[in-house]
């Protein structure tokens, strides 16, 4: 996503991305690869199981979850990864995005 | 499918974390600006 983030900044869509790694990690690796967007570590998990984020059978992580919130706090979109790398196009989230900004104007 | 799973319509459980930067992030201060991805990342440190 992060390539792409031009493309949900000009449609006025913040990203935010939620992990589980430590705050350092995450530091480190936000700075390394010059990701735009909000990064938020939750070493504690709280979030993931607010989400109920699957973990991996094979505890070698956690699956992939993504959601789009409209601008009225309402998910407008899930989706549960199936797999560790079933993860959404870009495409799938900017056409659920331009959705939301059809309708709220 | 598991009935607690999250599911679109309904509103989105509100979080505050700190952000990279040191930052207070929390969800529903993006209401009435900005849709929101929201992404659950793996785990890939």
């Amino acid at each position: 996503m992060r390539d792409h983030y031009p493309e949900f900044a000009i449609r006025g869509a913040e990203i935010v991305a939620v992990g589980t790694d430590s705050v350092s990690s995450f530091q480190e690796y936000w700075k390394r690869e010059k990701i735009p967007y909000i990064g938020l570590p939750d070493p504690e998990k709280n979030v993931p199981r607010l989400y109920k984020q699957e973990v991996n059978l094979f505890k070698l992580g956690r699956m992939p979850l993504n959601c789009v919130v409209d601008i009225n706090g309402r998910i407008r979109y899930v989706h549960f990864g199936s797999s560790m790398a079933d993860i959404p196009d870009n495409e799938t989230f900017l056409h659920v995005i331009d959705q939301i900004n059809a309708s709220s104007n | 499918m598991n009935p607690s799973l999250i599911t679109p319509g309904e509103l989105a459980p509100d979080f505050e974390l700190e952000d990279v930067n040191g930052n207070c992030i929390r969800l529903s201060s993006f209401r009435g600006k900005n849709p929101v991805v929201l992404a659950f990342l793996r785990g890939f440190f």
